[in-house]
């Protein structure tokens, strides 16, 4: 080794042989250590560690081939050369040495030149030696510093996966990661409507980066449902967040779906997921909804379409969403799972309520207790019809006590900001700025979202709710809506809501107008009353806004409509 | 996975062979990296027929593709999709995104 200098351990009983060994060595830009028996040298090697070891057999007390063994049976992290030096020259003593844990055996008198040509060997050797432990000090202090880094990520994503939605006892769900922690995303929440929101995402690869790249996506999401924004511009929202921060070749898979049990209706948007599907209580899959758009972060604002696919359940049942590392989960023979295998899974099982726990045992004994490759995630939303006209939040509410503001708020929007505002979250909320209102937030986004859909659909846009009778009614009603919206370009809807005292209570009066032919209003009350009896998809929403409120008056030819909530 | 690179006049044909995952990026950029360098070239053909398998990574490096061909004014063109490998694409609704060739 040019330059390194050993530390180099001489044990010989004979101090003639030692101080020849000692001036070689020390000629050669080596630092030598001496012991005169097996004893000191097992002690000095303890104290000294030193790089390379020359061993005599005999010696007084302990011999060579002991005292190696002992240092052999030292706990060490390197690799320590020892050259047996002996003036024993048969193949029994060779042999001896060599499996007491030596490395070489020279027999004395060894030349200065054959000692020589040995210690540069051996110090080459120990330079590679040397080389390796440092890329394994350097390997170990990586190894240390990625796991620091997923456990913040761990524990990071863990807290933001914890949604309390996550809990809502419709919803049953697992999320097996492949690495430490998963590059899948699972979301819940409800809306002020009672609708209930929920997300399946997967990010591109799995670890921490997939990790980083799904987690724009919680914040959004959360704000966006709690104020009532649709389906198709939460999507928008999420796709713009993505691909503003992620590069190019990240992305998300993901889908979204709303589940609203009061109007019997399942809406998803299907980016890059496997379908997802709808199995009935009774076993049949009903409906699939199939990936339609790219994964959310890849397509630009104006290329990007959060249109979603509106179905209406007639019997109750489940939505089931995953990502494809499930239907990818592979058995010992390589095969898939399978979208079909996991529906089987589903449809499988005698009883509703165990299909989750079936799905869970399947999934394992197709893996056979091995990992998955991929993050699998999986989600099951149990809907059941809900027969109650009025939501529970329509509980009775303590009275509002003493003196209230005085306010009032008057909006108009015409065509074109009707085409592209979300005008009910964005009423919403302010109203949700104003404290006597805080409480009445699901309530009040009813009442709102019914007079202002009713304006919008039938005074403006001419639609008939009867359709929604037909089979796929309301499918078809809400692709008619959307072409009618798309293409409007002439109306107006105005808003106006005045919050006051009136007889020593606080009241909110709410008016909204709107520039269409108006409409037999008087029939849609006597509907109403029907409605309340007889469950029938349209005159329910104003049945429900007459439940709400304490008056409800429609005036005009019916294109305009006030009503009061007591608060 | 192996990668054949092929040029004729104006465009270039990438032929992979085997899995396209994670593993396979430093190979793939190497291999568009030239046909992107070519001025002539204005498509770039990317061919799946032997694939038998690719995954979320080897969408991105897709998209990465897709970014840095745009940028040279080149077209991408997805090619031999079948199995496994049309049924990824589909999902993830890449006909939208490039040209596909059957």
């Amino acid at each position: 080794m040019s330059g390194a200098s050993l530390k180099i351990l001489i044990a010989d009983d004979s101090p003639s042989n030692a101080k020849q060994l000692e001036i070689l060595i020390r000629r050669a830009g080596h630092v030598p250590i001496l012991a005169g028996d097996g004893r000191s040298a097992v002690a000095l090697f303890q104290a000294e560690s030193p790089d390379l070891v020359f061993m005599d057999i005999m010696m007084p007390g302990m011999d060579g081939i002991e005292a190696v063994r002992r240092i052999r049976a030292l706990p060490t992290e390197k690799w320590t050369p020892i050259i047996f030096h002996s003036a024993q020259d048969g193949m029994g003593d060779i042999v001896a040495g060599l499996e007491a844990g030596g490395d070489d055996y020279l027999v004395k008198p060894a030349s200065p030149r054959l000692l020589l040509a040995k210690l540069d060997a051996y110090a080459r050797l120990l330079a590679l030696q040397q080389k390796e432990l440092g890329y394994i000090a350097e390997l170990e202090s990586w190894r240390l510093e990625a796991e620091e880094q997923s456990r913040l990520g761990a524990h990071v994503m863990e807290r933001l996966t914890d949604a309390e939605g996550l809990r809502d006892p419709m919803i049953q769900s697992f999320n097996l990661p492949a690495d430490t922690f998963s590059g899948d995303l699972l979301c819940a929440a409800r809306g002020p409507g009672e609708v209930l929101n929920v997300m399946l995402a997967d990010a591109a690869g799995h670890g921490l980066s997939a990790a980083l790249s799904a987690m724009p996506l919680t914040q959004a999401f959360y704000s966006m449902t709690a104020k009532g924004f649709p389906l198709s511009s939460i999507a928008e929202e999420l796709n713009r967040k993505l691909k503003a921060l992620l590069p190019a070749d990240r992305f998300v898979a993901a889908s979204l779906a709303s589940v609203d049990a009061r109007n019997q209706t399942v809406e998803v948007w299907n980016g890059g997921n496997p379908d997802a599907a709808f199995v009935t209580l009774d076993g049949k899959v009903s409906m699939q909804w199939a990936s339609n758009h790219p994964p959310l972060g890849i397509l630009p604002d104006g290329l990007f379409s959060g249109t979603t696919e509106t179905v209406v359940f007639h019997e109750p049942g489940q939505l089931v969403l995953c990502s494809d590392g499930l239907v990818e989960a592979e058995d010992p023979e390589g095969r898939w799972l399978g979208l079909g295998g996991t529906l089987d899974l589903l449809v499988g099982a005698d009883d509703p309520q165990r299909r989750f726990a079936v799905l869970r045992d399947g999934l394992n004994r197709h893996l056979a207790g091995r990992a998955g490759r991929d993050d699998i995630s999986c989600m099951l939303v149990t809907m059941l019809i809900e027969r109650r006209r009025i939501p529970r939040f329509a509980a009775p509410m303590p009275v509002h006590q003493g003196h209230v503001a005085e306010w009032q708020l008057n909006l108009a929007f015409s065509a074109p900001e009707l085409r592209y505002i979300d005008v009910v979250p964005a009423v919403l909320g302010f109203m949700t700025q104003v404290d006597a209102l805080k409480p009445h937030q699901g309530t009040l986004f009813l009442i709102i979202s019914e007079l202002f859909n009713n304006a919008l659909d039938h005074g403006l846009l001419g639609l008939d709710s009867a359709t929604k009778n037909l089979i796929g009614g309301f499918e078809i009603y809400m692709q008619h809506r959307a072409e009618g919206l798309a293409a409007l370009t002439a109306g107006r809807i105005g808003l106006s809501f005045l919050m006051h005292e009136d007889e020593g209570r606080a009241v909110l009066d709410i008016d909204v107008t709107d520039s269409g032919p108006g409409f037999d209003h008087e029939a849609l009350l006597r509907d109403a009353d029907l409605a309340t009896n007889v469950t029938r998809p349209h005159g329910r929403g104003i049945a429900l806004v007459r439940g709400l409120c304490s008056d409800l008056v429609f005036s005009g030819t019916g294109n305009r409509v006030w009503a009061r909530f007591l608060l | 996975m192996q990668i054949a690179s092929a040029v004729e006049g104006n465009k270039a044909t990438l032929s992979l062979n085997g899995r396209f995952d994670f593993h396979s990026h430093r190979d793939f950029r190497a291999a568009y990296e030239n046909a992107l360098g070519e001025s002539g070239i204005r498509e770039i053909e990317i061919n799946f027929r032997a694939v038998d398998y690719l995954d979320s990574s080897a969408l991105g490096m897709l998209l990465l593709l897709r970014e840095k061909a745009e940028a040279t004014g080149k077209n991408v063109v997805l090619a031999g999709l079948q199995g496994t490998v049309k049924q990824v694409l589909d999902i993830a609704n890449f006909g939208k995104l490039f040209s596909v060739k059957a």
